[in-house]
């Protein structure tokens, strides 16, 4: 048949197709993140059922027996948002299944290369945000910071925002995909939810004295002489502009 | 107030902005208990302005008022600007505003020298101490030395900051002599000394005990002016070699010379001065990552560094003898030497080329850009340059040529009715 996959977008469901198609080795020429009423549209496409416990035992399986290395790799891949990372990871646990662990060092193999190259933009990326968070203090007490990033990295930074501001009560909210991180001060832990805009937030007082300053603070530092707005545009590209204060009035 | 704290920070970051000095790196601070901050050891870059330079930490003077008259300085004793000064709670008040919202990585704070060495360094102790006792803030904090100060308060900074540096700013003693007379060498190269052994000691205790509190675990930098005086990159390059050498500085930041006051003393504008540091730069990376040492790079003959070509390149094309290399058998120092491949290109090389030979193809998988490397390597014997090994057409091939154009459709004539040619072109028929 043709090869054409589908499961129901969550982790779970990627987690049960994989050792569906690992058994089988099947060749797949695409898989898909269908939501459910979509399926008879598409005959050739053979769909999974997500069953919680085999996704928590292949979990289980590939965290025995990837390297760190490998579940590193694999983790930054399932936040990618890339149009064929499921793809690109089956085609790793493949070869992954064949060639045990060697495939670490395999780099150049082209089952490995893309995977690599995605978790890197993945993890480039993260490390990006964590300088271009930038929280507003709200009524209330709350930071509260909008990012619009390429992947799904909130899980990434989490961990950095929460050892840094742990005497904060703050906020990320990724508005590109729907979700935030919100960090509770009393109890020190940070959770991933499902998140929406609906309203501006009403700021503190002295907030917009602080983004002030910020923002003549940091014209001022710029040297006319040395002007170079393609190097600055390389490292702040425009789509991360909007949520950045010293680049929003 | 507000305005007027407003006024005051922009003046004192345009005395900070021409430090160059930038990194908050090297030094990994955990959050202590309620306590706000903490430092990350492959450091964060927050924005870019539009100068290109990246903003990590809160780049301010204390003050800008100076006893000093440094010809190259814009806050010199005899230049017509505004002296202003924050206190050191403003300073504390200020960082922790600006870290909280994440705009900052850290604080680094210079001065103008006001009154004596001694209270100025006092001046900037205390703001840097109401941060981290106060506010128990740990988040990272390079702190300027004040030349001249007291050997007891250049040992307090380092116990507070995470990286201490004073500025040499001028290369030779000469030309210290003439562009900054108040200032003496051993003034500044005193507390340098002293900070280095006190690292070495503290290095040492902390090996016997943890609990021993940490100086400056990010080391020390120092800044040369480039372009001011007359030295050439030979003189400069050495320089730095022995800086990393002797005194084990973390960094050496170059900043080309642009004229913020007229003074007789100074030269007229020197010609690309940009394209000058950026190649200074790209030497100071072979000397501290890639194993070069400053004679292979400079020498008598050619004192200066090709502004057309980048270092390594240059070295490369005076070696020819040693290429092209093979890169399945080379070693990993003479993978660094290759243009074109860097620390991580030659370490991913390495790694892969254990499971299996690698081909060029292989190469372009794993990331390497072959623009400069392939005319110097070959891979399973194949060698992918497509010319000559010989200097000259290598040079050619190899300089920073201006960007070439790519051709672009003008327009597309909608208007104009197609003529018979044309028309069967496009619909084949005849």
């Amino acid at each position: 048949m043709s090869g054409c996959y589908c499961y129901d977008g969550t982790l779970a469901g990627l987690l049960t197709l994989y050792p569906h198609l690992l058994a089988e080795r099947a060749a797949v020429e695409r898989i898909s993140a269908a939501p459910p009423d979509q399926q008879s549209l598409f005959n050739s496409e053979i769909c999974i059922a997500t069953d919680q416990a085999v996704a928590e035992v292949f979990w289980q399986h590939l965290t025995r027996r990837l390297s760190p290395h490998s579940l590193k790799l694999l983790r930054r891949c399932l936040l990618a948002d890339h149009p064929q990372q499921e793809l690109l990871i089956y085609h790793y646990l493949l070869l992954e299944a064949e060639q045990g662990r060697r495939v670490d060092g395999m780099l150049a193999h082209p089952q490995v290369a893309p995977v690599w190259k995605l978790a890197q933009q993945v993890a480039r990326e993260a490390h990006r945000y964590l300088g271009f968070v930038r929280f507003q203090q709200i009524q209330g007490g709350l930071y509260y910071a909008a990012i619009r990033p390429d992947h799904r990295i909130l899980l990434l930074i989490g961990t950095h925002f929460a050892e840094r501001f742990s005497d904060q009560q703050w906020l990320i909210h990724d508005q590109r995909h729907g979700e935030g991180i919100l960090y509770d001060a009393e109890k020190q832990e940070w959770l991933l939810l499902p998140m929406e805009v609906t309203a501006q937030p009403d700021l503190a007082p002295e907030e917009a004295q602080f983004q002030e300053l910020w923002r003549s603070y940091f014209s001022t530092l710029a040297i006319p002489e040395r002007t170079n707005l393609r190097l600055q545009q390389g490292k702040v590209p425009l789509k991360t502009r909007s949520c950045l204060t010293e680049f929003t009035v | 107030m507000a305005t007027d704290l407003m006024d005051r920070l922009k003046i004192l970051a345009d005395g900070a902005k021409y430090d160059v000095s930038c990194s908050s790196s090297g030094s990994s601070r955990a959050n202590s208990n309620g306590g706000i901050g903490s430092a990350a050891s492959t450091g964060i870059c927050h924005t870019w302005t539009s100068d290109g330079r990246c903003v990590s930490l809160l780049k301010i003077l204390m003050t800008n008022a100076c006893i000093y008259d440094c010809a190259y300085c814009i806050n010199r004793r005899s230049n017509d600007v505004q002296r202003v000064a924050l206190s050191p709670a403003e300073v504390a008040e200020l960082t922790i505003g600006f870290y909280r919202r994440n705009y900052i990585e850290g604080l680094f704070l210079s001065t103008g020298v006001v009154r004596s060495a001694d209270y100025t360094m006092e001046l900037l102790i205390q703001a840097v101490r109401t941060l981290r006792e106060q506010y128990r803030f740990n988040g990272y904090i390079h702190l300027k030395l004040v030349p001249g100060a007291d050997p007891l308060l250049v040992q307090q900074a380092g116990l507070w900051a995470d990286r201490v540096s004073v500025n040499l700013e001028l290369p030779t003693r000469e030309s210290l002599a003439l562009l900054a007379p108040d200032k003496s060498r051993d003034a500044v190269v005193g507390p340098m000394r002293q900070v280095n052994q006190l690292i070495t000691v503290n290095r040492a205790e902390r090996k016997q005990s943890r609990k021993v509190p940490r100086f400056a675990p990010a080391g020390q930098s120092t800044q040369l002016i480039v372009g001011a005086t007359g030295e050439s990159d030979r003189q400069i390059v050495t320089l730095s070699e022995q800086l990393y050498q002797r005194l084990d500085l973390k960094r050496v930041y170059y900043s080309a010379f642009i004229p913020t006051v007229a003074d007789t003393r100074l030269p007229a504008r020197p010609e690309a001065p940009l394209r000058r540091e950026h190649r200074l730069y790209q030497a100071d990376w072979l000397l501290r990552y890639y194993g070069f040492s400053a004679h292979e790079l400079l020498d008598e003959v050619s004192p200066n560094l090709d502004s057309e070509l980048d270092p390594k390149t240059g070295w490369a094309l005076r070696h020819l003898e040693l290429f092209p290399l093979e890169i399945n058998r080379a070693s990993y120092e003479e993978l660094l030497r290759v243009p074109g491949v860097g620390v991580r290109s030659a370490q991913r090389i390495i790694q892969a080329r254990r499971q299996g030979h690698l081909g060029i193809d292989d190469l372009t998988s794993l990331g390497i850009v072959m623009k400069r490397a392939r005319y110097f390597i070959t891979a399973r014997g194949r060698y992918a340059g497509e010319i000559k090994l010989e200097s000259n057409t290598l040079r050619s091939r190899l300089v920073d040529g201006p960007e070439q154009k790519r051709p672009v459709q003008l327009s597309l004539d909608l208007e104009q009715p197609l003529r018979d040619e044309t028309a069967s072109l496009i619909t084949g028929e005849l």
